[in-house]
């Protein structure tokens, strides 16, 4: 499975993905590994949750297809009904698991791998994001993985986390730790 | 850990609880009387022990999927704080600092210039000196006694009283209160941040030669600004000397309670403003939306979380980036409520 699906999948986690992504995971050829994927994720979430994991062994991507054939009409309405459900206070460990699985998950798993990221993450990422965010209290926090950020893109975020763990090294009152951060983050491109 | 000791915490746990808005007031007397520190009065002493104490070692710094050990010298000698650190891994750099000098020696890397970046000052006194309203955003908790790089620790918790705020774990060694390891964790208790000392000598015995810069290549050098002397801003545009000079151009319509504007660092088109709660910080960045396009949303290295968005008013595009000790959903709070003024779009037209 590709970043792109890999990406996909993890923002339909975060109930993120827009439709079109969605129909193209789901018109993948390799079913089986994505609907493994969707399991792992879903039962280290559950896991987190509940202690066990229903997710085992059950077959959705016929019922979202369903769902998806039916509300194309009118997905902003089904988006803002699902925000008003008691997940609001399971977004934070499912941003965690899902953050977490990007980064261990990931092509060159992790913050160093900014120098290659994949172009078609990027430009997946951005036209997204130019449409205006549903923002809102209940709304999860859109997650942005590392990886999918271009060179231009790494670099102008780079910049950010040095002058701000150069605010922390000066003076936060924690010496070494704020030195410590100021060099992770400026050895992380 | 001695019966008497347990006991003494617990009754120290008990009272916190009972009083938490009067910790500082009452519990502390009460814990001196007994001889024995409460979690309060090892925070009163966590900045000052950081400065003052002499010391030799190497540390291990972790988020997310990066760790790194650095070699750090740190002497405190005629009210002077000398201090040199060493990268052990990666590229080859150090940082040297005497008093409010710092000296850098980064090697080349990527694109982006540290000439450019390091230090702006004046941020110590203004985080180091709120160390102690940290009770009142965290709740205070001594965890017992400890081992660290061979010394006896003290635990506290520093529990954030709100969701805006991460929580910690600091291990004070327990003679001189010097910080030797620390977590920073979430609301599930999972680590997001971890420093720790591997090896640590506590000594007065420093020569010189230890804070001598022996690595070649770019060196930065730049001396911290004093603390009560005006910030960068201030000196740069006389007409920012009005009543919020650092908030110049635009304003945060919220922030989690506790923290307060500590400095306007950079210079140029960017204005950033870093807040602290005494013990987390965040800075708020806010500039024209260049030729770079950025998508909206959070990206998270250990505890650190970079939220950015773009910002449209009046057909001028901003790019707005928090980046902080915060999680995630207090720093797109924080992003979303930036408001950018009539000044700031003038100034942005120009550039």
């Amino acid at each position: 499975m590709d970043d792109r699906l890999r990406e996909t999948l993890s923002a339909m986690m975060d109930d993120e993905a827009d439709e079109l992504s969605v129909r193209r995971l789901l018109s993948q050829e390799e079913q089986v590994e994505v609907r493994a994927q969707w399991q792992r994720w879903q039962s280290v979430h559950d896991l987190m949750h509940r202690g066990s994991s229903p997710a085992d062994g059950i077959d959705i991507s016929a019922s979202v297809r369903e769902v998806l054939d039916g509300r194309t009409r009118q997905p902003e309405p089904a988006l803002s009904q699902r925000r008003n459900t008691p997940v609001r206070w399971q977004w934070p460990a499912v941003a965690m698991v899902t953050a977490s699985l990007l980064v261990g998950f990931g092509a060159g798993a992790g913050w160093d791998s900014g120098n290659n990221p994949p172009n078609g993450l990027a430009s997946a990422s951005v036209p997204e994001a130019a449409v205006n965010e549903l923002s809102g209290e209940a709304s999860p926090v859109r997650e942005l993985a590392l990886q999918g950020l271009d060179e231009q893109q790494w670099e102008h975020m780079s910049r950010y986390l040095l002058e701000h763990a150069q605010h922390n090294s000066v003076g936060a009152g924690q010496g070494s730790v704020g030195y410590a951060r100021l060099v992770s983050a400026s050895g992380a491109y | 850990m001695k019966k008497a000791e347990y006991s003494g915490l617990r009754l120290t746990r008990a009272w916190l609880r009972m009083s938490l808005a009067f910790i500082l007031a009452i519990g502390a007397p009460a814990a001196a009387a007994s001889g024995k520190k409460t979690a309060a009065e090892w925070l009163e002493q966590l900045g000052p022990a950081l400065n003052m104490t002499s010391y030799r070692g190497v540390f291990v710094y972790a988020r997310g999927a990066n760790v790194h050990s650095m070699q750090i010298a740190h002497r405190y000698r005629n009210g002077i704080v000398e201090e040199r650190l060493v990268m052990q891994d990666g590229g080859s750099g150090e940082f040297v600092r005497r008093g409010m000098k710092v000296v850098c020696v980064l090697p080349e890397r990527g694109k982006v210039h540290l000439d450019q970046i390091i230090p702006s000052g004046p941020f110590a006194e203004a985080f180091s000196s709120q160390l102690v309203p940290v009770s009142r955003w965290y709740s205070a908790e001594l965890k017992g006694d400890d081992r660290v790089a061979g010394y006896d620790v003290v635990t506290v918790a520093l529990t954030a009283r709100d969701p805006h705020r991460y929580s910690h774990r600091l291990w004070l060694e327990k003679n001189t209160g010097l910080l030797v390891k620390s977590h920073v964790r979430n609301a599930n208790d999972e680590v997001l941040e971890h420093f720790q000392f591997t090896s640590l000598e506590i000594t007065n015995d420093l020569p010189d030669s230890e804070f001598e810069i022996r690595t070649e290549g770019h060196e930065i050098s730049r001396t911290l600004k004093a603390a009560g002397k005006l910030p960068l801003k201030q000196v740069q545009s006389p007409e920012a000397l009005t009543e919020k000079p650092r908030m110049h151009g635009w304003k945060l319509g919220w922030r989690p309670q506790g923290f307060e504007p500590a400095a306007a660092p950079g210079a140029g088109k960017s204005q950033a403003v870093a807040f602290s709660d005494g013990l987390a910080a965040f800075s708020v960045f806010v500039e024209p939306a260049g030729r770079v396009s950025m998508p909206t949303g959070a990206s998270r290295i250990g505890a650190t979380t970079v939220y950015m968005r773009q910002l449209e008013s009046e057909d001028k595009v901003f790019l707005v980036t928090v980046v902080g000790e915060l999680p995630p959903a207090s720093a797109r709070r924080v992003a979303e409520s930036v408001q950018v003024g009539e000044a700031f779009m003038v100034g942005a037209g120009e550039q």
